[in-house]
């Protein structure tokens, strides 16, 4: 097969993928959307009678909606990761994956961010967390974690959103060309007048390397940030120094194991094995078994901080993580973060498919867990035994954050449509 | 028409309407309620006027705060003897009696069919007069039965009562007392209760008598008590159950139920009398070994010793029984040797008083309330006039016989049990909205003073009477010709004491004949159930109050009951937890288990009474309150309790007094800059040695700080609204501390440097402030308070009306998805600043400011002021060396100062 024969059915076949939808598609549309209505239901009404429909209560001020907060920001991190870190070390097998990933991400975000909004008491107001001239002066502290986020949140979603825009434009422009009807006018307008010239490859190579080089750091500094709106408390079982590293590896751990998630059923329906080979899978499930190694790492760090300290706040507080009323929950977080993807040292379980997508949702549960136990547990119990009491979470909350789920596969699944899910340019550069 | 004749004409006419609707339509509402306006009123100043609260028989003075023709708050009168300027916790909830939705608004007639129709007053009395005409003239008995009345009420009841010859029934009152008078009858032929002048005792012994609790007046008694309760004064407690008085004192006696006469026969026998007994009585006293003391009672051998050598040390002992002690199987016998001992021990004339008794001459017993209700059975009675009848439902059979009588009328304020099948319901003014006196104890007099118009189509029960009777003067003009002769106090202060007359008590002849058939002790068979009279409703007189439900119960921390506090050993045996069902004789209750409750005792309030079928005493007509050998069983069902407390076991955690851990500090390094007070520091100074617990504090702030009573669903939820509240901890079983906990006002607070947006922030008084208008409601204040003395507003919270107009205008209510806490009473630092510089000076006095928490304070544990200037009171008390702060090693810098004697 000629190179030329290559590229013709290598951007068919990718292209073919944004074709009529089947029947599964559909439906998969479908249940994703009814539920992302159901959690947009969920809200309202809970704008409309107040905070109280949710469980949450004090002293567990926040619950569901603060670990999915947490969750999606995770799930957003391999994006990043994905493209940008892998592209600096030239590790070619992210080209099967980096598109999706960074969708992933962009989405990820979006649903993420609205979480923060979803929590608060009064979110009609969710503006005063930014800081805008106004006529009575009033400004935000900056010395809250919660700042930090906005900033830190809205940041990456800008350059995620740059990053994957820009990483389209040569697909944008294959797409013009193959596409006729309205679809051609959008990819036209959307591909801005990208004519694949040596001199815009050129400018394209050098902006593609400098926001890969700038969005690196983001992934540290994001979930960093994230993790300090509990580390910079006083609480027990927050209040630890280990949290930024952790929560960073927690958070490439979670979208690892999301874009294994996706792409198994993408590759699946979209039929694309001839591009996502299984030795791309193993290279990601290889990340997945780093990271969980990392995590594990952490959740033993914490255990022995608590115990060396003295401070009989912590130990009262871990103790009552291990075995306390949310111990179940513990447990089965330590089972699927800590101990199930210890069998990716096995390679035959690395390259098996139908394996690596079971695991990865064992991954998921056990990583938005690991923020219930964090975010519940350490505030469930305090100084102050009279303060005491325990969550759980209500209706509302299940219902948003099923809403959650539904916007984020109802975007992906139109992203699959409407966009060139591989990176079709650089598959080329790869193979020539 | 010229324009200007059009103008003209326009003019009139618009005048005219104008003039016309403003007679009647809208009046209501636009002109002030207040009766009459004192001389330089301004309008939206706060006017204080005095007033006596009638929510329980104790009738503590109250000043009530009138805003704009309405209550808007109730303290206590300085000038009054009982209370002294503090109220309890029922007392504070009292102004929502007068707000509340359900009280009936309107005399209603029940038609034959039993459906209630309102009618006008006219007809309602017009018809008490023909069926009183006709009962008589069938032959039948009309009587009036009522509760305890004093004064000028009790006075109207007995001329009304002869004036239509209605029989005045013996007055009804679950806790009468009748053992104590029974027994003082029978010693010294003076059937009443004494006063008990406390606070002149060295050494004191309480048995069964909850002084600070619920007995006689226990306002006063917590304020008498309370700066003695430092200085290592001998108060010993000896109980069966748990109180707040147990906890309190200075040693708690865990004593056997029913064994209370083997103690004080063996004190008899043991302490030497002061005053010699005479050799029959002596040898009538039942001879009680020190052995036989420690085993039937179980109070250890030590112990007992103490208590003798305090009693025998002492140059004026005092020994109080009542409560539970004298309302078991063997009160009679418990009363007549505490009578006794007081006899003996020379407190009598001195410290128990009868001269200026507690007024309960006209109060029946139990036995009286039965022989009436046997009378109705008989159908003997003819129209029957009810009023202020609480707890009949706990009196066997009474609900049903009421019925019986030919006609019933209820002066009543809500269709509680007793009134509810009443066949013409008379609504009574509450007090706020009439005129009248109480007299709690010969010679202390009480004004009650309206201090608006009634908001209802009601009447005082004064102008009931006098309308029944066919007077045509109004109740106010016939209180005013008794108060002729009243010093120019009562106009002032609200409060006169009339000189009584001294008594000279002898021990009467029969006294050893009393002892002689006093029989034998009965057996009580573990497990014991003590059914103790309720802090929060009395009697179950203020069980209306939504906010007394609220407001948690202060050992079990259980706000809306029923319930039954089990033993911690009880609990282990039978496999309960908190929640679960117990079958108790006709009742179910479910469970909380209560940490320094004796095994072998289960504990209910008067509250959780209903089904368990208690029975009268035959010999002093008390209510039984300690029913022995109960069989408990456990159902299997779970029920939602709503319980406040976490946890009772603060070991080592930096909160209870005299805790190691407090002590450990790391040093303390901070980003920021020290903030810089200039004139003041505001903070508080709690003294744990004298808080009782009595959560009057938390009543006042509820009331103080418009906070809203969210309800049991949501504090199944963990979301009270509480601003204060009283956080029980228990080591070792040991009885409970409490401690008052508010926001701290931090100076290093973790919620400010959280919050995204400012709404919380150190101001430079050194106030912790929340701006409602700008909080977003992250919560993470709240989660980052180590106190947790935040609070969220879940919802939405309305009150039904008549009861949304009961709010403080100084206090700004706040919305849904807002945080709010403790202010320090902001409200009044600034006037009280007002106020300074009206009058020229630039810094307020120490003293001046006063919380709402701490104003109503019986014990007075609660001390507000300036930290900065060293010659204030709290500065004195936080440099006592007594001082610790809640989480000290956290380095928050609290404002807020514990005292304890437990801090080295």
């Amino acid at each position: 097969m000629s190179l030329g024969t290559y590229f013709d059915q290598l951007e068919h076949d990718v292209l073919a993928a944004m074709r009529k939808p089947s029947k599964l598609y559909w439906t998969a549309l479908a249940v994703s959307a009814a539920a992302f209505a159901l959690g947009l239901g969920c809200w309202g009404w809970q704008i409309y009678e107040g905070l109280g429909v949710a469980g949450i209560r004090s002293p567990v001020g926040w619950g569901v909606y603060i670990t999915d907060f947490v969750f999606w920001v995770g799930i957003a991190h391999s994006g990043t990761l994905i493209s940008a870190v892998l592209f600096l070390f030239r590790a070619k097998f992210r080209c099967s994956f980096n598109r999706s990933a960074e969708a992933m991400t962009v989405i990820a975000v979006m649903t993420a961010g609205l979480f923060p909004l979803i929590h608060l008491g009064r979110c009609w107001f969710f503006y005063w967390l930014m800081p805008y001239p106004n006529q009575r002066h009033l400004w935000v502290n900056f010395r809250s974690p919660l700042i930090w986020d906005v900033f830190a949140v809205s940041t990456y979603f800008t350059i995620s959103a740059v990053f994957f825009f820009v990483g389209l434009i040569p697909d944008l422009a294959i797409a013009r060309r193959r596409f006729t009807g309205w679809r051609h006018w959008v990819f036209r307008i959307l591909s801005l007048g990208w004519q694949g010239t040596a001199e815009q490859w050129k400018h394209y190579a050098w902006l593609y390397m400098f926001l890969a080089a700038f969005a690196t750091p983001l992934v540290i500094s994001v979930h960093s940030v994230v993790s300090w709106d509990f580390a910079m408390s006083v609480i027990p079982g927050w209040h630890t120094t280990i949290f930024a590293p952790y929560f960073v590896a927690g958070a490439i751990f979670s979208g690892t194991a999301m874009v294994i998630t996706l792409v198994v059923p993408m590759r699946r329906i979209l039929g694309l094995d001839n591009y996502i080979t299984v030795d791309h899978f193993e290279a990601i499930a290889k990340i997945l078994l780093f990271t969980s190694l990392i995590v594990s790492y952490s959740y033993i760090v914490e255990f022995v901080l608590a115990w060396y300290s003295g401070n009989p706040f912590e130990i009262a507080h871990f103790s009552f993580r291990a075995v306390g009323d949310y111990k179940y929950l513990y447990w089965l977080m330590l089972f699927c973060n800590g101990l199930l993807p210890l069998t990716l040292f096995v390679k035959r379980l690395r390259r098996n498919l139908k394996y690596l997508f079971v695991l990865s949702l064992f991954v998921n549960v056990g990583m938005w867990l690991e923020r219930f136990v964090i975010i519940v547990t350490s505030l469930a119990r305090d100084f102050d035994p009279y303060n005491w009491g325990n969550y759980a979470p209500r209706f509302v909350e299940i219902g948003v954050t099923i809403g959650s789920f539904g916007m984020f596969f109802m975007l992906f699944l139109i992203f699959t449509k409407m966009l060139p899910v591989l990176a079709i340019a650089e598959v080329k550069e790869h193979a020539s | 028409m010229e324009r200007r004749d059009f103008l003209k004409v326009l003019g009139i006419a618009s005048g005219g309407v104008a003039a016309s609707w403003s007679s009647g339509f809208g009046q209501d509402k636009l002109v002030s309620r207040i009766l009459p306006p004192p001389e330089g009123h301004v309008p939206g100043e706060p006017v204080q006027v005095h007033s006596v609260c009638t929510e329980c028989p104790a009738t503590c003075g109250l000043t009530v705060t009138v805003r704009d023709g309405l209550p808007v708050k109730l303290e206590g009168n300085p000038h009054h003897a009982v209370g002294g300027g503090t109220l309890c916790v029922r007392g504070q909830a009292s102004l929502v009696r007068v707000y509340h939705p359900e009280r009936v608004r309107r005399p209603l007639y029940r038609e034959p069919g039993g459906e209630l129709k309102p009618i006008g007053w006219d007809e309602a009395l017009g018809r008490v007069r023909t069926e009183l005409a006709a009962a008589a003239g069938a032959g039948r008995t009309n009587a009036f039965w009522g509760g305890r009345s004093t004064a000028s009420l009790h006075r109207l009841i007995g001329e009304t009562c002869a004036a239509l010859g209605l029989e005045r029934l013996p007055e009804f009152e679950i806790y009468h007392y009748g053992a104590l008078r029974g027994a003082y009858g029978r010693l010294f032929g003076r059937r009443t209760v004494p006063a008990y002048h406390i606070d002149r005792a060295d050494a004191l012994l309480t048995v069964g008598a909850d002084i600070v609790d619920t007995f006689l007046s226990p306002v006063e008694f917590a304020r008498r008590v309370a700066p003695k309760l430092e200085t290592g004064w001998p108060w010993f407690h000896a109980e069966p159950a748990l109180s707040l008085t147990g906890a309190r004192a200075a040693r708690r006696l865990v004593i056997a139920a029913g064994s209370e006469r083997f103690l004080l026969a063996w004190l008899l026998r043991t302490v030497p009398a002061r005053q010699p007994l005479p050799a029959d009585v002596s040898a009538a006293i039942p001879n009680v070994t020190h052995e036989e003391a420690a085993s039937k009672t179980g109070v250890p051998i030590a112990d007992l010793d103490a208590l003798a050598r305090a009693l025998a040390a002492a140059r004026h002992p005092l020994v109080v029984a009542g409560g539970v002690s004298t309302a078991h199987a063997d009160g009679h016998a418990v009363a007549l040797l505490a009578g006794l001992l007081q006899w003996s021990l020379g407190a009598i004339p001195e410290l128990v008083d009868f001269s200026a008794d507690h007024t309960f001459d006209a109060v029946g017993t139990l036995a009286d309330a039965q022989k009436v209700v046997r009378r109705l059975k008989e159908r003997r009675v003819g129209v029957l006039i009810l009023s202020r009848l609480h707890g009949l439902e706990l009196l066997d059979g009474a609900l049903e016989a009421l019925p019986d009588a030919a006609f019933s009328v209820g002066i009543t304020d809500f269709l509680s049990p007793a009134f509810a099948g009443c066949r013409l319901i008379l609504p009574v003014s509450h007090a706020l909205e009439s005129w009248g006196d109480a007299e709690p104890r010969r010679g202390r007099l009480g004004q009650i003073r309206p201090v608006f118009r009634p908001l209802h189509g009601t009447r005082s029960e004064g102008d009931m009477l006098l309308g029944l009777a066919g007077t045509s003067i109004s109740y106010k003009d016939y209180l005013f010709k008794a108060w002729k002769p009243y010093p120019a106090a009562w106009w002032t202060q609200g409060y006169v004491e009339r000189p009584v007359r001294a008594e000279t008590i002898k021990l009467a002849d029969g006294a050893a004949a009393a002892l002689a058939a006093m029989g034998r002790a009965p057996e009580l068979a573990t497990p014991v159930l003590v059914v103790a009279p309720s802090l929060r409703t009395f009697d179950g007189r203020s069980r209306v109050i939504p906010l007394l439900h609220e407001i948690p119960d202060p050992l079990s921390t259980v706000t809306y009951g029923p319930w039954v506090n089990v033993p911690p050993g009880l609990a282990r045996s039978m496999g309960l937890a908190d929640g679960d069902e117990l079958r108790l004789g006709g009742a179910a209750l479910p469970v909380r288990v209560l940490p320094g409750l004796p095994d072998g005792v289960l504990l209910a309030a008067v509250d959780a009474a209903a089904g368990l079928g208690l029975k009268a005493d035959p010999a002093t007509g008390e209510l039984l309150v300690c029913q022995s050998g109960v069989a408990v069983t456990k159902t299997g069902h779970r029920v939602p309790l709503p319980f406040l407390s976490g946890g009772m076991d603060a070991t080592n955690r930096g909160i209870v007094p005299g805790d190691e851990v407090a002590h450990h500090h790391h040093e303390k390094h901070t980003l920021y800059e020290p903030h810089e007070h200039v004139d003041y520091r505001w903070a508080m100074a709690v003294d744990l040695d004298c808080c009782i617990g009595c959560s009057a504090c938390v009543a006042a702030c509820y009331m103080e700080n418009n906070i809203p009573v969210a309800g049991p669903d949501e504090h199944l939820r963990g979301r009270e609204m509480s601003w204060l509240r009283v956080q029980p901890y228990v080591r070792d079983g040991e009885a409970p501390v409490f401690i008052p906990v508010m926001c701290q006002h931090c100076d290093a607070a973790p919620c400010e440097t959280v919050c995204p947006v400012y709404a919380t922030y150190h101001n430079e008084e050194g106030l912790n402030v929340q701006v409602y208008n700008r909080c977003v409601g992250t919560r993470y204040c709240n989660n980052n308070c180590p106190y947790k003395a935040r609070r969220f507003n879940w919802f939405e919270y309305d009150a039904p009306a008549p009861l949304d107009r009961l709010k403080n205008p100084d206090v700004s209510v706040r919305p849904k998805g807002v945080m709010e806490k403790c202010t320090f009473c902001i409200q009044r630092i600034t006037r009280a600043k007002d106020k300074a510089k009206d009058d020229g000076r630039r810094k307020v006095r120490d003293g001046e400011i006063v919380p709402a928490c701490a104003q109503t304070c019986p014990a007075g544990a609660i001390t507000f002021g300036n930290i900065l200037d060293e010659t204030s009171r709290v500065y004195q008390l936080a440099h006592s060396g007594r001082a610790y702060r809640l989480l000290e090693m956290l380095g928050t810098e609290p404002a807020v100062y514990y005292l304890s004697k437990k801090v080295k």
